[in-house]
């Protein structure tokens, strides 16, 4: 019975990503509650949770409509954070690109770092393409909904949480943490380096745009560092 | 920012953020070419982001116009740095972050 096992694929999707809600709940706590901190509504802050379905961007975001950045500013900035989607689109395009687009765009829209993790090993890349899919299709349903739901969480959450706690503190930090775990090679430390120090260096520029120009500056460093010593980046799997 | 303006900016990233999703999978079978080429940008993003987002809003205290240095800010993120180099996940880095914080904002 070939939907039984579908069926089964889809399961040990929502299985295998149990494990990672540890991780995704308090990242989605402190969305949610930040967006409180805010001064949003709950439903403006979900509205935009269900839009993004990306966390990353949407603490980005406000930072900048704290710091009341132009609409242009914060839509180029929470995109550029997203462009790492497109290594997740181009991995999973041979599976997706054959459906018919009721089923592709939903399945794009879901697509997060989680999904790539777990969906991307050379286990999964083994199988066939209904298993695989199914799986895929188990483990993305099952992160979205953990997603939202942390956030609504976080949103229950920050309404208790007085404005002396510096709530906004936990977005840098976050950032921080997962700049560091990031860091994996020389050459990465190095694009850090040199884009946090054009951030602080550009921070004066008219409409925050000193984001976009430290990310620049950092990614260009990056890419001519190797070749000023003489050795090409090494091409590396995944991301 | 009015309420309006804000959900036309979430639309606007929402879609954004689906044209990033879905671009290689519409795009399919002719795009090895183009994905090679922006391979290595797309490997440098992530700590260009990062550093970009995080650095300036950890050094100095916000909102002000003058920007002043925040000895506790820095602290409390060197703090997160030293739990980050232990542990995967990214909320007890930003737990300790916060109590270290705390603590010395209470002490000042």
């Amino acid at each position: 019975m070939q939907f039984s096992a579908y069926r089964a694929e889809f399961w040990q999707g929502v299985r295998d990503l149990l494990p990672l809600v540890s991780g995704v709940l308090p990242f989605g706590l402190i969305a949610g509650a930040n967006g409180v901190a805010l001064g949003m509504s709950p439903e403006t802050i979900m509205g935009m949770t269900v839009l993004f379905f990306a966390g990353s961007a949407q603490l980005a975001a406000y930072q900048l409509i704290q710091e009341n950045a132009p609409f242009v500013i914060i839509l180029v900035t929470a995109v550029v954070v997203n462009l790492r989607f497109a290594i997740y689109s181009a991995t999973f395009a041979p599976l997706l690109a054959p459906m018919k687009r009721i089923k592709r765009w939903p399945l794009a829209y879901m697509l997060s770092d989680q999904v790539y993790g777990l969906c991307s090993v050379p286990a999964q890349q083994q199988r066939s393409d209904g298993e695989r899919l199914w799986y895929l299709i188990g483990v993305a349903t099952s992160m979205w909904l953990s997603w939202v739901l942390s956030v609504v969480a976080g949103i229950a959450l920050g309404a208790s949480i007085p404005s002396e706690w510096s709530l906004e503190f936990t977005i840098p930090l976050a950032f921080l943490a997962m700049l560091v775990s990031t860091i994996t090679r020389p050459i990465l430390l190095f694009v850090a380096v040199v884009s946090g120090l054009s951030a602080v260096l550009f921070q004066m520029l008219p409409y925050n745009s000193g984001f976009i120009v430290a990310v620049a500056a950092g990614v260009s460093a990056g890419l001519l560092l190797p070749r000023l010593l003489g050795r090409p980046v090494k091409p590396q799997e995944g991301r | 920012m009015d309420t309006v303006t804000l959900w036309l900016l979430f639309f606007a990233v929402g879609l954004g953020t689906f044209l990033v999703r879905v671009s290689f999978i519409e795009l399919h079978g002719a795009t090895r070419e183009l994905l090679d080429r922006s391979k290595d940008i797309l490997m440098l993003l992530p700590p260009a982001i990062l550093a970009a987002l995080c650095i300036p809003a950890i050094l100095f205290t916000r909102p002000a116009t003058e920007y002043q240095l925040d000895i506790a800010q820095v602290m409390a993120a060197l703090v997160c740095i030293l739990i980050a180099k232990f542990s995967r996940s990214v909320f007890w880095p930003v737990v300790g972050g916060m109590i270290c914080l705390w603590l010395l904002r209470w002490l000042q």
